[in-house]
């Protein structure tokens, strides 16, 4: 479904992602752990077209980014992959202006040509299962954290992406609000969505995801399912930072 | 709605304020059937100056001469009002087929313009204080008083004699005023000491300023003509003609009875007439002399000042008329400015990279030349190559451009303020840049900046008196002429500043409701 190779992202002097791949299968759930500037969110972020990269390429389907993809000349390119791909956000990004039912439906009658009555059907749907029917004309400021976040993932579902990119979507959340994302997205695996999730959730990661992969310094350093990365790491980083997040 | 209304406005305005086909020659004024004269009734009596009965019209001795022309040329008059420094540019844009305002004959517009021969000849008269320190030309240079001033009207002939007079070291300081009467009230208030005026005025101000009297003969004797365009020959000689006319059938000498400013002086014209000596005019005239029927010509006086409660009823109506002109402007320019600006804003920021160096030029070009100065280039400089917009739409189209470039400021630095996830988490749900720019980043922007938005709609209000260069009579203008003509400035002034904050205050009241419908973005 989706496949990365050898990616390189370089700010000026500095090297971010130094030349890291892997492929994620579909209905697969992949989580990213490790230590803060590892590169994590900015990986996921090439693989959405929101940075360019210099080295390596992305592939979604049938469509593949390459450093010299261009956000002008290959605009058409980079919405077809990012239709397919959807993206969640740290800090939920929902449109203030917009009630939740219009950030919903926004994007499908905007880019997909939906009828508003038939957008609205499924907003309806959505909200319900992220258990925010009672919100549809609240605006985003008038909501919890939590709730927004879950208000976003239901943005993005209701592009019927074939896959979601997550970057640390319970950050900004206190435990509680978080447990509540956290829930949705549970249900989401479950019901077979490709998933690659940047986390800080070791939960999650431990207990939701099919691959665990630990970013630190540019390198995916160790990849492997739930059970090896947490039970028998193999690298020293994996074990300093797994030691870490215990103790927090 | 707010945006419905504007529109409405805007199409009714310019319905009604159109202006008429443009002046051109002596076979376009009969084709047409009117001859455009202009003038500014800001310059007061007894040339033109608004009607005691009815303010929005005009009355003067030159509105009665422009009558008895346009009865010669058989076609009617219409008034064109423009500032009394631009006339040369109406006439020349085509505004106006006539200046009949005063103008003195002088070499440098007999050289720009066609000269008619003249029709009134005027003397500078000295106006002091009863019973003030001076008390004649002689005691203006006395360096044993402290240094007299004397008040002149800017770009008169009585500026050009009294700085001659006062010379450098100044014996004497020289003031200039926009209007005639500002200096006669000075001189009453005793800020001034003596103001020089053209005869004309003097005699027909000394009623309405008892307390200042006549010292010495007039000096500086100049001519009055009309002035039609470098070129338009035929309608100067015709005009020359009627003038001819005028004098020998004693119409002249009856009109400037009436206005009380017929004196010796004017026998001259008699002579002018008999030998046609003026610029090589020496077409005979086989002028009908016989005497025509005048109206009974009982002499034209000012009415007594008016105060207080008085004012209000007779100047309210006119007042309240131009105010509507200065909403139609206002709501007319405004829309088209914020459109122009937020186009401008976007292009800057998301257009292609090309237009960024242009469109930064046409907001700093915008924001760094005076109002006034953008104006007049549409209004007198586009003409020129073949242009031609009416005064309305030039007022409309100038305060729209020039506030196009703050609005686009406001609108970028909206723009700018939009945080950058909200871009990308358009992107992510597949919509295009323009998509995102439009339904989301605009949307965004504009709710952020409605308080400097609705706070240059109040500038743009006030701005709106600047259109007066383009001939229009707005509140402003219209206050400064009533003012001047009427003397009740203190009343004047109070209504005209409350109509402004009657205008101004429900906008403030306005944007504040849409702050908090729409709510301020995230």
């Amino acid at each position: 479904m989706i496949a990365v190779d050898g990616l390189v992202k370089r700010y000026g002097e500095a090297e971010i992602l130094k030349g890291i791949g892997f492929s994620v299968g579909k209905g697969e759930v992949d989580a990213i752990i490790g230590p803060s500037g590892g590169g994590k969110s900015t990986f996921i972020r090439c693989i959405n077209g929101l940075e360019r990269f210099q080295g390596g390429r992305v592939t979604v389907g049938e469509h593949t980014l390459l450093p010299t993809t261009d956000a002008r000349r290959d605009r058409e390119l980079l919405r077809t992959v990012r239709r397919k791909v959807g993206f969640v956000f740290q800090q939920f990004n929902l449109f203030p202006h917009l009630t939740v039912m219009q950030n919903l439906t926004e994007a499908p009658t905007l880019v997909l040509g939906e009828s508003q009555d038939a957008a609205r059907g499924r907003a309806a749907t959505l909200l319900e299962r992220v258990g925010l029917a009672a919100k549809h004309d609240a605006l985003p400021r008038n909501l919890s954290g939590g709730q927004q976040q879950r208000v976003a993932i239901a943005r993005t579902l209701m592009m019927q992406p074939e896959a979601i990119l997550f970057d640390e979507p319970t950050s900004a959340l206190d435990p509680v609000m978080a447990n509540e994302v956290l829930r949705v997205m549970e249900d989401l695996a479950t019901e077979g969505l490709t998933m690659i999730v940047v986390t800080h959730s070791m939960h999650f990661a431990r207990h939701v995801a099919d691959r665990v992969h630990v970013f630190a310094g540019g390198y995916d350093v160790e990849t492997g399912t739930a059970e090896q990365v947490f039970e028998a790491p193999r690298h020293e980083v994996t074990r300093a930072f797994l030691g870490e997040a215990r103790k927090s | 709605m707010a945006l419905r209304f504007a529109i409405f406005v805007w199409l009714l305005g310019g319905s009604l304020l159109a202006s008429p086909a443009r002046a051109d020659g002596l076979a376009d004024i009969r084709r047409r059937g009117e001859l455009a004269w202009c003038g500014d009734q800001e310059g007061g009596g007894p040339y033109v100056f608004p009607r005691d009965d009815d303010p929005s019209r005009v009355t003067g001795f030159e509105v009665d001469l422009a009558a008895h022309l346009a009865g010669y040329l058989k076609v009617v008059p219409r008034f064109v009002q423009g500032p009394w420094d631009k006339l040369g540019g109406l006439v020349d844009t085509k505004k106006c087929d006539v200046i009949l305002n005063g103008y003195e004959l002088t070499p440098e517009r007999a050289e720009a313009f066609e000269a008619t021969i003249p029709y009134y000849v005027y003397g500078l008269q000295l106006l002091v204080r009863k019973g003030g320190p001076l008390e004649g030309w002689d005691d203006l240079g006395r360096r044993d008083r402290p240094r007299a001033k004397i008040g002149v009207l800017t770009g008169s002939a009585a500026e050009t004699r009294m700085k001659e007079f006062c010379g450098t070291p100044e014996r004497c300081e020289v003031i200039s005023y926009d209007g005639s009467t500002d200096a006669l009230r000075e001189v009453e208030t005793g800020k001034l000491d003596a103001t020089l005026q053209d005869t004309p005025i003097a005699r027909f101000y000394a009623p309405r300023f008892p307390a200042l009297v006549p010292v010495g003969e007039p000096v500086g004797k100049g001519y009055y003509v009309a002035f039609v365009r470098k070129g338009a020959r035929e309608l100067r000689d015709a005009l020359s003609e009627a003038l001819i006319l005028l004098s020998r059938n004693g119409t002249l000498a009856a009109t400037y009875r009436s206005y009380g400013i017929w004196d010796d002086a004017q026998r001259e014209l008699e002579g002018i007439v008999d030998h046609g000596r003026f610029y090589g005019f020496d077409k005979a005239v086989r002028a009908d002399v016989s005497k025509p029927e005048l109206p009974d010509s009982e002499t034209v006086h000012l009415a007594a000042r008016k105060r207080g409660f008085e004012v209000v009823r007779a100047y309210g109506g006119v007042l309240l008329e131009s105010a509507a002109l200065t909403l139609m402007l206002a709501f007319g320019s405004f829309p088209l400015a914020m459109a122009l600006g937020l186009l401008v804003a976007v292009l800057r920021l998301y257009g292609p990279s090309w237009l960024r160096a242009p469109l930064a030029g046409y907001v700093e070009f915008l924001r760094g030349t005076p109002l006034m100065l953008q104006l007049y280039f549409l209004f007198f400089v586009l003409p020129e190559v073949g242009v031609t917009l009416p005064a309305f739409w030039t007022g409309i189209l100038g305060l729209a451009i020039n506030y196009s470039a703050y609005e686009s400021e406001i609108y970028r630095a909206g723009l700018q303020a939009i945080p950058h996830g909200q871009l990308e988490a358009a992107l992510s749900l597949g919509m295009s840049h323009a998509q995102a720019v439009r339904r989301i980043l605009v949307p965004q922007a504009v709710r952020l900046v409605i308080p400097p938005v609705v706070n240059d709609f109040i500038a743009l209000f006030k701005d709106t008196s600047v259109v007066s260069v383009v001939t229009l009579v707005e509140l402003t203008k219209r206050f400064s002429v009533l003012s001047l003509s009427t003397q009740a400035t203190l009343e004047l002034m109070g209504m005209t500043a409350v109509l402004y904050l009657l205008m101004s205050y429900p906008m403030s009241l306005l944007s504040r409701r849409l702050e908090e419908r729409l709510g301020v973005a995230t």
